[in-house]
């Protein structure tokens, strides 16, 4: 059976960086993508704005990812494509990994493992839409694969329900490629997704924008011919009488990211319910010894750089000689939506770094970071927005986690600050 | 004054625009180029596109281009038209220029993939 | 009868005054008027229903300002069958249609199968929770009761023939209420010896704790019946068709029989969207349709009435909490539309939550319903720990039920030439087996008055399924793979299924080339992710088989388009 030091299974953003982050330690890596090309979803996000932080530049989804791919074809990394990943056992400190590909069942055998398989969109039936089966409901990302990636024409008519960031780039893709987007629709009173995408992808194009509004029932025995549209209290439920049927052959749905756990669940890992992904240490290393997750298999992060971000520290540390699952767990305030690495691993440690997202908008807010009741880290953020993901390097002045700890990380808005 | 979302990065900041005779008052910005922005916004927005041209290639049936720099928002269908009528029947490569200086405006559609290089072996 | 009639009419008068008048014509009960109110109109008729099962109550009733809906029918029109003569037309492609060809097929016969949908089973057979029914909630005196027992333990060898995946995961009916013990023991007893449901045993807490760690604390004992199984209802009825196909059935898909000519109390000739065929015999298996179908042949003597329930499906994680049947009953009586129903551990590990009962007037109101989904959990919810945001999808079905509510299995009455397997309800997709064999026994009576009826020596019950990889060892997944490299290669990634498989479902002998049709076959799309990601997959392969465009490739009927065509479709010059 062949031997591997790291194993990363998803050739995306995340996957490629921790492949890269293993090699430059001089690990063995082998990468299993379970689709024909490398590159993930970034192959089908077309539009620009992608890589400002990793490179300094605009770029678009397959000229950001192209670049890791040609950096791990340069470092000779083993990998395999339309490899499938069907069943991890755990022997003697080591992993072992079948998948299916073209040449049949295969196995290796690992120390580590990184889980790097991005994440899935919720769907209609999730978001509890009723009425008929027809077809022309599409989640935005199966939207994109037939546009972008097929160059079909899916729809003539199309509501958008959802205000994320997929659902305000779709808007603009399905307008430029000819389709008529009656509206995008958003059950939350804010929208969703950056500002920026506000502007460009609906201003621009005098697409509008319902807030506190959902769809709540789809018609048409075939093809969907008309949905029906519902204004919702601040609860998100639908408020009786507000009916509205909007004409349209289709629906593109743009309602949320999980993080894809089957692997993670079939390893008995624990999962944070906050951020649908499991839990993880500093190291991102989940419960589980050597198992590490990045990307948006650990949570759905806005931005693409900071996934190539977690794959390489991941990668790096997946190749770590002494490893620990000790850790200790984070108190977090309220105020967090989440916060991830949700523990600090119990070692020597200078500083560590979190990703994390306001619950609600924030005008100023302050981050408080106490160890055994100390303060040791105070930051002042402005204009905090859940659909913002923010960043922050804590430094431990004490130099170490002991197992006895306790790490309290807080939240605190300024009502002030108008 | 004017209020605006500054679109080159994420950050996406929140402009204040003053307009006093000769000079224009910019707040808001966290770097000089939302500055440069608000001004380009106030006189003539420009914006850049992305979308996908055909191709010969029936395994690969559309491959990903962009516009090579920002051009005056009104023409944007203007420059969709452009690029609705190209076809792609060599294997083009990232950075391939499939069209220059589109309708007189300065700009070139390019490639923003390998991936036909990646697919198609002839 | 008379009398009883008069009875009938009294009663109606006095609660609907001067609205329903009551006949009796020849062996059924006819009522005719106007009604505001569809539930006043089942009102009615239930009032009618008499002991002696062979009269039926026959509702034409007018609901007031009410246009109901015409059957939705292929927008397909052509010739394809214009002209066939055939020995039997088999009227409905659902789990009776099907079996009723498959056991039609020992026979040396000419046999058309028509159904109006794109793929069999694409109505009350696709649609419910796919339970093989232990029948111990059925007295003696039905005809459900007739068949459910011994249809039930011929599932092993059926499934096995027709290579369908089949589990006799046993259900159990919990009850809270220790003081019933007495009374279940009594009902057990009777449905063990009187009723022949031998497998039927009371157990206790502890041994229920054991079987079903998940369910509610406050169960005190249980009914038990470990014969129960679960198949998968669609599954089944296509092995059914494919293996008739295989022993000589022509299937006939998008045909809608809209019409028929009856001269001298026989049938002559049937119309259809597709041409006219003339049968020898016809076999009325038109689920909802069955009366409108007898009223065609001129033998209208029952009435179906429609009635919708949904059923949510949650996610294979959810699976691992139940591995039965399993619900909680008290001896209250129930008249909620959440009647019956339960947690259903399903043949592919899935949980299936459901169905409630609505009663309605649209035959083919497949729409679901909010308050359908929260209804169900609520009542379920007491037997076990389920969670609504474990639901993957959910869907409706509408049972045809008869106000008799039980089957009606016989030749016409009036029209001779005309065999009826109608009222098919729960438990008809367990009692389908010997239901089939019943029917096909009356069939070859009517041939054979006038033709000699010979055995198809060539008649082989084995159908070859497509393969489950996910499920097979890994040596043997191995080998396949060795010999087809496209099983290796992984389409539907929360199912596991592979190209190969799709390529099978593809290349079967009835042929469905619709994301739904490959969907029902071997699973893409059926999982958490509901298809978002290999549905654009699916598609691509589906056209790549076929060689057509994706704007020709469909989700499941003629209309439902997936793409218009192509974004740069007005092309003219190239680089």
């Amino acid at each position: 059976m062949k031997q591997y030091d790291t194993l990363v299974i998803g050739g995306g953003p995340a996957g490629l960086a921790a492949a890269i982050g293993a090699k430059k330690e001089n690990g063995e890596v082998l990468l299993l993508e379970r689709e024909q090309r490398l590159g993930g979803i970034l192959k089908q996000c077309i539009h620009d704005g992608f890589g400002l932080i990793q490179f300094k530049e605009r770029l678009s989804g397959p000229e950001y990812v192209e670049r890791f791919i040609q950096e791990f074809l340069s470092l000779n990394i083993d990998y395999e494509t339309l490899a499938f990943v069907i069943k991890i056992d755990k022997k003697e400190g080591f992993y072992h990994v079948s998948y299916v590909s073209k040449k049949g069942v295969c196995e290796v055998t690992v120390r580590s493992l990184i889980i790097a398989t991005g994440c899935r969109e919720r769907t209609a039936k999730q978001i509890q839409i009723h009425g008929t089966r027809p077809s022309g409901v599409f989640t935005a990302g199966c939207a994109q694969h037939f546009v972008n990636l097929l160059g079909e024409k899916i729809g003539n008519k199309c509501v958008i329900l959802g205000s994320g960031d997929i659902g305000l780039i779709m808007a603009r893709r399905l307008t430029l490629e000819g389709m008529k987007v009656l509206g995008v629709y958003e059950a939350k009173a804010t929208p969703s997704g950056l500002t920026r995408n506000l502007v460009q992808c609906l201003e621009d194009y005098q697409i509008p924008l319902y807030l506190s509004h959902t769809v709540t029932r789809v018609f048409g025995e075939e093809r969907l011919n008309a949905v029906e549209i519902m204004q919702v209290d601040e609860k998100m439920r639908p408020i009786e009488g507000t009916q509205e049927i909007v004409e349209c052959d289709t629906l593109i749905l743009s309602v949320g990211l999980i993080p894809e756990n089957e692997i993670t669940e079939s390893l008995g890992i624990a999962l944070d319910l906050k951020t649908k992904g499991p839990y993880v240490d500093d190291y991102f290393m989940s419960s589980l010894e050597n198992v590490y997750i990045c990307g948006n298999a650990l949570h759905v992060n806005d931005l693409v750089d900071y996934v190539s971000e977690s794959g390489l520290i991941a990668g790096k540390n997946s190749m770590r000689q002494h490893v620990s699952t000790q850790s200790v767990s984070i108190d977090l305030s309220d105020d967090f939506l989440y916060l991830v690495p949700q523990r600090v691993s119990v070692h020597d440690v200078q500083e560590s770094m979190f990703y994390f997202r306001a619950k609600k908008e924030m005008k100023a807010a302050d981050l408080l970071v106490k160890v055994n009741g100390k303060e040791i880290m105070k930051r002042r953020y402005k204009n905090l927005k859940p659909p913002e993901m923010e960043k922050i390097k804590v430094k431990w002045e004490m130099g170490k986690i002991s197992e006895n700890d306790h790490i309290e990380i807080e939240l605190k808005e300024d009502l002030c600050v108008k | 004054m004017r209020e605006m979302t500054c679109i080159v990065c994420p950050n996406g900041c929140h402009l204040t625009v003053n307009e006093t005779n000769d000079e224009i008052l910019v707040k808001g910005n966290l770097c000089p180029r939302g500055k440069d922005f608000a001004i380009q916004e106030i006189h003539h927005p420009m914006r850049t596109i992305t979308s996908t041209v055909k191709t010969v290639y029936k395994e690969v049936p559309t491959i990903p281009i962009k516009v090579s720099k920002e051009f005056p928002k009104e023409r944007i269908f203007d420059v969709m038209n452009q690029i609705n009528h190209i076809q792609v029947d060599y294997v083009a490569q990232q950075g391939d220029v499939l069209m220059e200086n589109v309708l007189g405006l300065g700009i070139n559609i390019v490639v923003t993939s390998n991936i036909l290089k990646e697919t198609i072996h002839e | 009868m008379e009398k009883k009639i008069a009875d009938l009419q009294k009663k109606l008068d006095q609660k609907y005054p001067g609205c329903i008048q009551v006949e009796l014509d020849q062996s059924r009960i006819v009522l005719t008027g106007v009604m505001n109110s569809w539930e006043d109109i089942i009102d009615a008729c239930k009032m009618c229903v008499q002991k002696d099962k062979n009269i039926h109550v026959v509702n034409h009733i007018e609901l007031k300002g009410v246009k109901k809906p015409q059957m939705r029918i292929s927008s397909i029109q052509d010739t394809k069958y214009d002209g066939r003569h055939c020995d039997v037309l088999i009227i409905g492609g659902g789990i009776s249609g099907a079996s009723i060809a498959r056991e039609l097929s020992r026979y040396k016969l000419d046999i058309l199968l028509v159904e109006k949908e794109s793929d069999l089973a694409m109505q009350a057979s696709g649609r419910n929770d796919g339970e093989i029914h232990p029948g111990v909630d059925l007295n003696k005196g039905s005809l459900k009761q007739k068949y459910v027992v011994k249809s039930n333990r011929s599932f092993d060898q059926l499934c096995q023939e027709l290579d369908v995946p089949f589990k006799r995961v046993g259900q159990i009916v919990g009850f809270k209420d220790k003081k019933l013990y007495p009374i279940i023991w009594a009902y057990a007893m009777q449905r063990k010896y009187i009723c022949g449901v031998d497998d039927t045993c009371l157990i206790s807490r502890k041994k229920i704790k054991e079987l079903e760690p998940n369910l509610s604390d406050d169960i005190q004992f249980g009914l038990y019946n470990p014969m129960a199984g679960s198949v998968s209802p669609y599954g089944l009825t296509i092995a059914y068709g494919e293996n008739a196909i295989q022993n000589g059935v022509e299937i006939a898909l998008n045909t809608a029989v809209l019409s028929m000519e009856v001269n001298n109390h026989k049938i002559i000739r049937v119309t259809t969207n597709r041409g006219m065929i003339y049968p020898d015999i016809v076999i009325n298996a038109a689920g909802v349709f069955a009366d409108d179908i007898a009223k065609m042949a001129d033998d209208e003597f029952f009435s179906i009435h429609p009635r919708k329930g949904t059923d949510s499906i949650l996610d294979l994680k959810a699976g691992k909490m139940i591995s039965s049947i399993v619900s909680t009953k008290t001896l209250k009586k129930d008249n909620s539309h959440s009647k019956g129903g339960g947690i259903v551990h399903t043949v592919h590990d899935n949980l299936l939550i459901g169905p409630d009962a609505i009663e309605t007037y649209e035959k083919e109101n497949f729409a679901t319903e909010r308050k359908s989904i929260d209804q169900v959990f609520s009542k379920h919810q007491k037997t076990s720990n389920i969670r609504q945001s474990d639901i993957i999808t959910y869907f409706t079905g509408v049972r045809a039920a008869t106000f008799e509510e039980d089957f009606v299995i016989e030749k016409g009455r009036n029209t001779k030439n005309i065999v009826h397997c109608a009222g098919i309800q729960s438990p008809g997709l367990t009692t389908a087996p010997a239901v089939s064999k019943d029917v096909v026994k009356m069939t070859i009576d009517l041939l054979s008055e006038h033709k000699t009826v010979e055995k198809n020596e060539l008649f082989n019950p084995i159908r070859k399924g497509i393969p489950d990889l996910k499920h097979m060892d890994l040596k043997k997944r191995n080998e396949l793979i060795q010999k087809n490299p496209d099983y290796g290669i992984i389409i539907c990634r929360c199912e596991e299924i592979s190209k190969g498989e799709i390529l099978d479902a593809l290349n079967s002998v009835l042929e469905v080339t619709t994301i739904d049709g490959v969907k029902k076959r071997v699973r893409p799309g059926m999982g958490r992710c509901q298809g978002g990601f290999c549905m654009p997959l699916v598609a691509k392969i589906i056209s790549e088989y076929k060689n057509i465009p994706l704007s020709e490739v469909r989700k499941s009927g003629a209309d439902s388009i997936i793409s218009y065509g192509k974004t740069k479709e007005n092309t003219d010059e190239t680089i």
